[in-house]
């Protein structure tokens, strides 16, 4: 009897227990200002991969971080594209084009983390060992990420830039073996940041190199806290930021894969702003929430893995393009709010070629090429799906399922494969796919940055031509659009370019599409661009809007 | 006791054998390479492998083999996930304590609203109230939880904004890791918005625990139910109502306590039920538990996730199973003769 | 022709008769029962029943809600997905998968778990306590994490989701048989046809097998609602039917995508599960209660 009554007691203290902490939800608002409101939470759609964007080119990483820890040479205007003052607050071109000297700012500090403080401001050393990793090959900091600095590999920035020189404390010149059209704009470009020498020269001290990556100290306006894998990044405000800011007092990225997962946590109120919303009308018929879009250039494709069988053979690649149906894509997967893509270059950008046409929807040719492929009786096929929900491809699951339906047509079946996103892009750059549904988003505007990243042969190598696919007349036409800034003169070159893609097929372009992003009224201020990624430092949390 | 202490013992090690020769022999159910299943390092080079081969004593007998990995599990040697290349050790060791405290908190809601509504039943045996919850009860047990869990976000979270849809806190409150447990923890941290941190916490824990306990409420109503009738046609109830004690009286003094025994006996067996709910639901929620963690680690074929998971889940399982049987051996004396589990 | 009774003999019904009129007295039983008949003749006809193809897309009718809706169609009753598909048709398709291999799988694993269960009954000593272990520790494990964890091993896939919840029924089938027939070993009228000279195997099929066989239909109906459970949340869990099956657990996993612009895609797949298990369940109901009270008079 004893022991049932210390059971029923056992119970009952439970019970209370259950009571009280009902009851202290009621009563938990002693504190003045709640943290939440303190804060801002950006819902993203996938893990970053590293926190230095020299070393990446996926949109998801480059808004994680970009923006947010660093600041660049010189920056877009928001507004009209135009290249504006950052760290550098002038800059002059030689008549030549080749020597390019820029004067910076002298009042930019660094963060000041649990794991560095600085001792002075950012000066040229920095700016010239930011840029140094990249081009020396003897550099500790080159080495330590095995050379990989894909955005650079792919403009072939090495064998642009002859050399950096410090002309004094502030002050930078670059000499340039050629003159190059896009210089400017690779400098503006998200991945061009400027890193502490004095932390870089402290972890030297360690041996300890590669925490340069991975435990970010940079120049903008939030710092690095914690990350915990998979799961957040969490920033705290950089209270000597030189420039605008607001006063949230941390950033949070909350990283939420799951695209209705995203999208509810946006309407219940744990997130102020979410990354790529998977539906837009609960948004617009919220009248506490509002969607942003922005025009990117971009583009959804297809591509095909040309290393090896049977996208080495192009005649599948060809049959494949005439089975996928593009116009059921845009509108199941964009709801018609896309453009259906004829080249990699989207119709917005000057150099596009009007007289450019689809591959036809054509399923009878398509057999017919199949058969002359060599596979009459059809084949199997992987096709990967990239996980993530990005402006230029929001659910590529969904188009993997339509594109296997138009291609069991046509004999193929079609096994979708998909995996979790670093790993994704892990296994893509070793080349493990036969097929892939991915996209790409412009860098900055110049039209070379649809070619180069994505289909020249140096891309090849380092992985971010998925396709694997390298032709030489193909990069020739490249090289000599780059050599000239006559607008005219470089348009005829891409439009050659885009014939032989339109040729070779080595990706097939399905669609370009805006960017949506969707967010709670309280905040304001403009976060999305057209290039690159957001900036969470351009927004306001106004409190008074409550949640 | 004694003999009763041994014979769970017994029944321990041999379970605990088994689950390690399961997760052992899984190695090499899994495709690929044994020795990368079990050690879970995907990249690694000729001198890495030749390494692990000699530590996993790949030259030696199966049997060998066999008493090495126990011997590397018990230490805590895990090995790596193939996927994000963490020792699963740490991995689990946050994973599991989310997993414990959502299903502790949703076994106590089943168990706080699901026994008396079944008592209640019981007295009222065969009367409207009883087939009215009985009715209830088949529908809550029939009802798929992963649609029971969407249909809640949906009503509770975004229609009626009570409730956080997904995640164990919100992400702008750091909270020191000590025991694991959230809520423990936020209760000794020392930070400026633990107040703040618990209550969110708590509105967190409450609607997947909720979703979690609605299957488990519909059998412990049918547990205690059954449990009551019997109870009430036992000769010591009738002895009690001969001696002239009201109903009342005989069921406040004397059944209940009664029946609570024999509903403790199940306790084991619905904590399992539970736990399988609860891997649903963790995923429906988004809750950083071992329950999704092993799902995710399936769609991603992280090997000697699947392997190690699977054995710290199934142990945790069944050390509860035997505590409940514990509590039972010890609240019935009756009970501990009984060879085998139920 | 009727035949005329000649004796005026009180007609005494046979046990099965017994038991169909105590389980028609249920009226709520009888309704799941019909409606279970018609689960059946769906599961069956599906491909005759249904409109459209279950994987057919209809391009230009996308996300049509369900036909009561202002902007649904009469010819989509009840809306189609995201790829123009007729949910209709995918669930009555989908009957066949969900429910109708919920059958099957609980045909195979009651054959196989009542073999192995007769056989192990007759084993004594160290071999029968082992077995009693394994059996503990399976027991123990959740069914659907076992699921989960076989078709781990075995791949994603139907046919793999069906030999999973097979091999996780199975030893409930060989639990509740062994217990049964050891029970009823212990009977007299079995020692009697022992006596008589009969072998293991006739006292098996001539005198245990009709006096357990109530057990195992109560297992059975246990069996079957958490097989249909099962399959679909390993469809919904991505685990169970590939992409394009029309399984009710996978549909609902394809609909959460749209549950905030279409998300009848997300209600009917759950209500066809649920109805599928509350049908399922009350007919076991019926059953288990009939036998009781057949038993009782």
């Amino acid at each position: 009897m004893k022991k049932n009554r210390r059971l029923i007691h056992f119970q009952l203290s439970y019970t209370w227990a259950i009571a009280t902490c009902l009851l202290l939800i009621g009563c938990s608002t002693d504190e003045d200002i709640s943290l939440r409101e303190k804060s801002i939470i950006y819902c993203s759609e996938g893990s970053p991969e590293s926190f230095n964007p020299q070393t990446v080119t996926s949109g998801t990483t480059i808004d994680a971080i970009a923006n947010q820890l660093y600041n660049r040479l010189i920056t877009y205007n928001t507004e009209d594209n135009s290249i504006v003052p950052a760290i550098a607050k002038s800059w002059h071109v030689t008549r030549d084009g080749k020597k390019v000297t820029f004067y910076l700012r002298k009042d930019i500090p660094f963060h000041q983390t649990r794991y560095f403080t600085p001792t002075r401001g950012l000066n040229a050393d920095d700016v010239l060992f930011s840029f140094n990793r990249i081009l020396d090959k003897e550099s500790k900091y080159h080495q330590v990420v095995a050379g990989n600095f894909p955005y650079f590999q792919n403009v072939n920035f090495g064998g642009l830039v002859n050399k950096i020189e410090k002309i004094n404390d502030y002050t930078v010149r670059f000499s340039l073996n050629y003159p190059d059209a896009s210089f400017l704009a690779h400098l503006a470009s998200t991945y061009a940041v400027i890193l502490s020498k004095e932390y870089a020269d402290q972890l030297s001290l360690a041996s300890n190199e590669k925490q340069i990556d991975q435990l970010p100290i940079g120049t903008g306006p939030y710092k690095y806290q914690e990350y915990k894998t998979g799961s957040l990044i969490r920033y705290y405000k950089h209270p000597d930021y030189w420039q605008e800011t607001n006063d949230a007092q941390q950033v949070v990225f909350d990283i939420t894969p799951n695209n209705s997962g995203r999208l509810a946590k946006l309407l219940a109120g744990e997130c102020d702003l979410v990354a790529y919303p998977i539906a837009h009308q609960p948004i617009i018929n919220n009248p506490n929430l509002t969607l942003e879009s922005v025009t990117s250039l971009n583009v959804a494709y297809l591509g095909f893995n040309t290393a090896k069988p049977p996208f080495n053979n192009k005649m599948v690649r060809r049959a494949v393009a005439h089975a996928i149906n593009k116009k059921a894509i845009i509108d199941a997967v964009y709801f018609g709010r896309a453009e259906a893509a004829t080249s990699v270059l989207p119709q917005s950008s000057w150099a596009y070629d009007n007289s450019l046409t689809h591959h036809m929807y054509d399923p009878e040719l398509a057999k017919q090429l199949l058969t002359q492929a060599g596979y009459p009786n059809g084949l199997t096929i992987d096709v990967w799906a990239m996980p993530v929900r990005r402006a230029y491809n929001p659910d590529a699951l969904t188009m993997a399922k339509l594109i296997q339906s138009d291609l069991q047509q046509i004999g193929i079946s079609v096994n979708i494969i998909s995996y979790e996103w670093v790993t994704f892009l892990r296994r893509l750059s070793k080349g493990e796919h036969q097929s892939v549904l991915l996209g790409w988003s412009a860098d900055h505007p110049d039209p070379d940055n649809f070619f180069s990243p994505l289909l020249s042969c140096a891309s090849a190598e380092t992985g971010s031509n998925r396709a694997f696919w390298c032709n030489q007349a193909f990069d020739d036409i490249l090289s000599d659009a780059l050599s000239t800034t006559n607008p005219n003169q470089r348009k005829a070159f891409y439009s050659q370019a885009m014939a032989i893609v339109k040729e070779e097929i080595p990706l097939f372009p399905i669609a370009h599409s805006k960017r949506y992003q969707g967010k709670a009224n309280y905040i304001s201020g403009k976060s999305l661009d057209a290039f690159g990624g957001i900036h969470l430092g351009n927004i306001q949390r106004n409190v008074e809007g409550g949640e | 006791m004694l003999i009763f202490t041994l014979r769970r013992l017994n029944l321990f090690i041999f379970t605990i054998f088994l689950l390690t020769v399961l997760s052992f022999s899984l190695a090499f159910l899994f495709p690929g390479d044994a020795l990368v299943n079990i050690s879970g390092q995907v990249s690694a080079n000729q001198e890495v492998l030749a390494e692990l081969a000699q530590s996993y004593g790949k030259d030696q007998s199966i049997f060998n083999q066999y008493v090495i990995y126990v011997g590397k599990v018990f230490s805590g040697d895990f090995g790596v996930s193939m996927i994000s290349d963490l020792p699963l050790l740490d991995v689990i060791s946050t994973l599991l304590p989310a997993t414990v405290e959502l299903s502790l908190v949703a076994l106590l809601i089943a168990m706080v609203l699901g026994i008396p509504i079944g008592f209640i039943a019981a007295i009222r045996h065969r009367k409207n109230s009883d087939n009215i919850i009985l009715s209830i009860a088949m529908i809550g047990y029939s009802v798929p939880v992963f649609w029971v869990g969407l249909m809640a976000i949906q009503l509770f979270s975004i229609e009626l904004s009570m409730f956080p849809s997904a995640g164990q806190i919100s992400p702008v409150y750091e909270i020191e890791r000590q025991y694991g447990i959230l809520l423990i923890d936020i209760l000794l941290s020392d930070s400026n918005y633990k107040w703040q941190a618990f209550s969110d916490a708590t509105s967190h824990l409450i609607l997947p625990a909720a979703v979690i306990a609605l299957a488990p409420a519909t059998i412990f109503i049918r547990l205690a139910r059954t449990a009551m009738l019997e109870v009430l046609e036992t000769p010591y109830i009738r002895a009690a109502k001969a001696k002239g004690l009201s109903f009342a009286q005989v069921v406040y003094s004397h059944a209940i306590r009664n029946a609570l025994i024999m509903i403790v006996r199940h306790i084991g067996l619905q904590f399992a039920n539970l736990i399988t709910i609860a891997m649903i639901t963790e995923v429906i929620f988004s809750w950083p538990g071992i329950g999704r963690w092993l799902i995710e680690s399936i769609y991603q074929r992280d090997y000697t996730a699947i392997q190690i998971g699977l054995l710290v889940l199934s142990s945790f399982i069944f050390i509860v199973h035997i505590l409940s049987d514990f509590l039972y051996a010890a609240l019935n004396p009756l009970a501990r003769g009984k060879k085998y589990g139920s | 022709m009727a035949r005329d009774k000649i004796y005026l003999e009180e007609e005494f019904p046979s046990p099965i008769v017994q038991f169909w009129l105590e389980f028609r007295k249920l009226s709520i039983v009888n309704v799941a029962f019909v409606s279970f008949l018609v689960l059946v003749f769906i599961a069956i006809f599906s491909p005759i029943l249904a409109p459209y193809s279950p994987t057919d897309s209809h391009i230009d009718s996308l996300l049509m809600p369900p036909s009561w809706n202002n902007e649904g169609s009469v010819s989509f009753l009840l809306g189609t997905d995201q790829l123009g598909r007729d949910i209709l048709s995918r669930l009555l398709h989908g009957t066949s998968l969900t429910f109708g291999l919920s059958f099957v799988v609980v045909v195979i694993s009651l054959v196989v778990g009542v073999v192995i269960g007769s056989f192990s009954a007759l084993t004594k000593g160290v071999k029968s306590s082992v077995l009693n272990h394994l059996l503990d520790v399976v027991l123990s494990i959740p069914s659907l994490l076992l699921a989960i964890i076989i078709v781990a091993i075995l791949g994603p896939g139907i046919e793999n989701t069906i030999w999973a919840i097979v091999m996780v029924l199975i030893p409930q089938f060989v639990h509740v048989t062994r217990n049964a027939i050891k029970e009823e070993y212990k009977k007299d009228y079995v020692l009697a046809s022992k006596l008589d000279g009969a072998n293991n195997f006739r006292i098996l099929t001539y005198s245990i097998f009709p006096n357990i066989l109530e057990k195992i239909v109560t297992q059975a109906t246990f069996a079957q609602s958490a097989a249909i459970i099962d399959i679909a949340a390993l469809g919904f869990l991505g685990l169970g039917a590939p992409i394009p099956m029309p399984e009710w657990g996978a549909m609902l996993s394809d609909g959460i995508d749209l549950f905030y612009i279409a998300p009848w895609t997300i209600y009917f797949p759950g209500m066809a599960i649920f109805i599928a298990v509350l049908i399922t369940n009350l007919v076991g109901e019926g059953i288990r209660h009939s036998i009781k009270e057949v038993k009782e008079n």
